[in-house]
């Protein structure tokens, strides 16, 4: 066995223990019911690569086989990730209902421009391989990628101009999906384009993955941060406060 | 390849964004003195300047180009108003987003409200602010100055009765 493949497995398999990890942890702090659809991403990425390690082990191997089961859960994952997105805007919603209406809207409008602009470049991008299956699991893959991209842009936009104040764990959560779509997604237009092959294309990829989980760990472990201020002495003399207060209001 | 350069761009913005928005919004510094930050609006001038009868005067008493150009003026100043209440709005909303959680129970009414009308008021200054730009362009469109208007008085009254709760604000009604 080479060092590379030792390497391949550790980065194949290890994010997947530290997010069995991850899954209890979150069961542990009640954090499953706040983020469902993290959880079930999470969930199914160690199921996901149990099965695709077991094909891999059977006399299937890397054929066909794996890379229809590859295909599968890939779609699977790239809908979860979509359902994590909405899930983080969502977040707000709950703490700022009066966002309900401009933030589905944000939602609504980006997704569309978004799928737009990823479709027509999916139209006119090369297809580099003569395996139909992989030319479109690669295309879908990056419309996916390009949606989510935007979609988390979009998110961080609207709670920087809305000036919201973000869990701990939400933000590790955009976070870490954040980095995953944006090494993606240049990653798989170098593949496409020929200026990566597949196999430092997948130790990118592994490796930034492995990072995020690491990330979301560190962000859910972490206490949850409650806005803190210190209430200032009463005052000496409140009646002045008031009709200072007053008097301002009344000149207005 | 402007697929190429599109997409590596748009991948690279998102760590980017993700690390500098998260810095701005926790805004810990505005935090420590929020009256600092305050800009000054002056609310009368503001309706003064999107008053259509205003307009209108100045209409019949200048010469058309002599209006158009001072009617630019006058959108800038107001989009510049616009955009100072707004600044406010986003200071305060900081300063009221802790106060919800107060284990007083009026604090915590008051500080809710705040936020509300301080989103509702960057709500409006977000439809506002293009339409003044437009207007300059193309002279006819109108924001209601009212909203704005209200939504300030409504925010510098939550902002004083957050200071009689004892509530920290820290001078910033003095500075509204």
């Amino acid at each position: 066995m080479t060092v590379s493949l030792i390497l391949w497995y550790y980065l194949w398999v290890a994010p997947k223990v530290l997010q069995v990890i991850l899954l209890g942890g979150m069961v542990r702090r009640g954090l499953h019911r706040q983020f469902p659809m993290f959880f079930l991403y999470t969930g199914l990425q160690v199921v996901q690569t149990g099965v695709l390690l077991a094909i891999s082990w059977t006399h299937f191997g890397f054929g066909g086989e794996y890379f229809r089961a590859y295909s599968a859960t890939r779609a699977v994952s790239a809908a979860l990730r979509f359902g994590i997105i909405h899930e983080l805007f969502s977040h707000f919603f709950r703490r700022y209902p009066l966002l309900i209406g401009t933030g589905r809207s944000v939602l609504r409008g980006a997704t569309i421009a978004l799928l737009l602009v990823a479709v027509g470049g999916a139209a006119f991008a090369p297809g580099n391989s003569s395996n139909f299956l992989f030319n479109v699991t690669y295309t879908l893959d990056r419309v996916a990628t390009i949606l989510q991209s935007g979609l988390l842009i979009s998110l961080f936009v609207f709670s920087r101009y809305f000036v919201l104040s973000w869990r701990n764990q939400a933000f590790g959560i955009a976070l870490g999906l954040g980095i995953l779509a944006s090494v993606e997604l240049p990653m798989s237009v170098a593949r496409l384009y020929g200026l990566v092959s597949s196999t430092v294309f997948d130790f990118v990829i592994m490796g930034t993955y492995h990072c995020c989980v690491l990330i979301w760990i560190f962000y859910l472990a972490l206490p949850e941060r409650r806005p803190r201020q210190t209430l200032n002495p009463p005052p000496e003399h409140n009646l002045d406060v008031w009709n200072r207060e007053l008097e301002r209001l009344l000149q207005r | 390849m402007t697929l190429t350069i599109i997409v590596v761009v748009v991948a690279l913005a998102v760590p980017l964004l993700l690390i500098t928005l998260r810095g701005q919004a926790a805004g810990s510094k505005v935090l420590e003195n929020p009256a600092e930050h305050i800009r000054s609006v002056d609310v009368e001038a503001f309706c003064n300047l999107v008053d259509p009868d205003e307009e209108e005067f100045l209409r019949l008493h200048l010469r058309p180009a002599d209006f158009r150009r001072i009617q630019r003026e006058r959108l800038r100043a107001a989009a510049e108003y616009v955009s100072c209440a707004a600044h406010n709005a986003a200071i305060l909303l900081r300063l009221a987003d802790a106060g919800r959680h107060s284990s007083d129970p009026a604090t915590a009414e008051a500080a809710q409200k705040l936020v509300d009308n301080a989103l509702r008021l960057r709500l409006y200054a977000l439809h506002a602010i293009p339409r003044l730009y437009l207007g300059m362009i193309l002279p006819g469109s109108r924001i209601s100055p009212d909203r704005i208007a209200d939504g300030y008085e409504q925010m510098t009254r939550m902002v004083v009765m957050l200071g009689c709760l004892r509530y920290p604000t820290r001078g910033v009604s003095a500075a509204l």
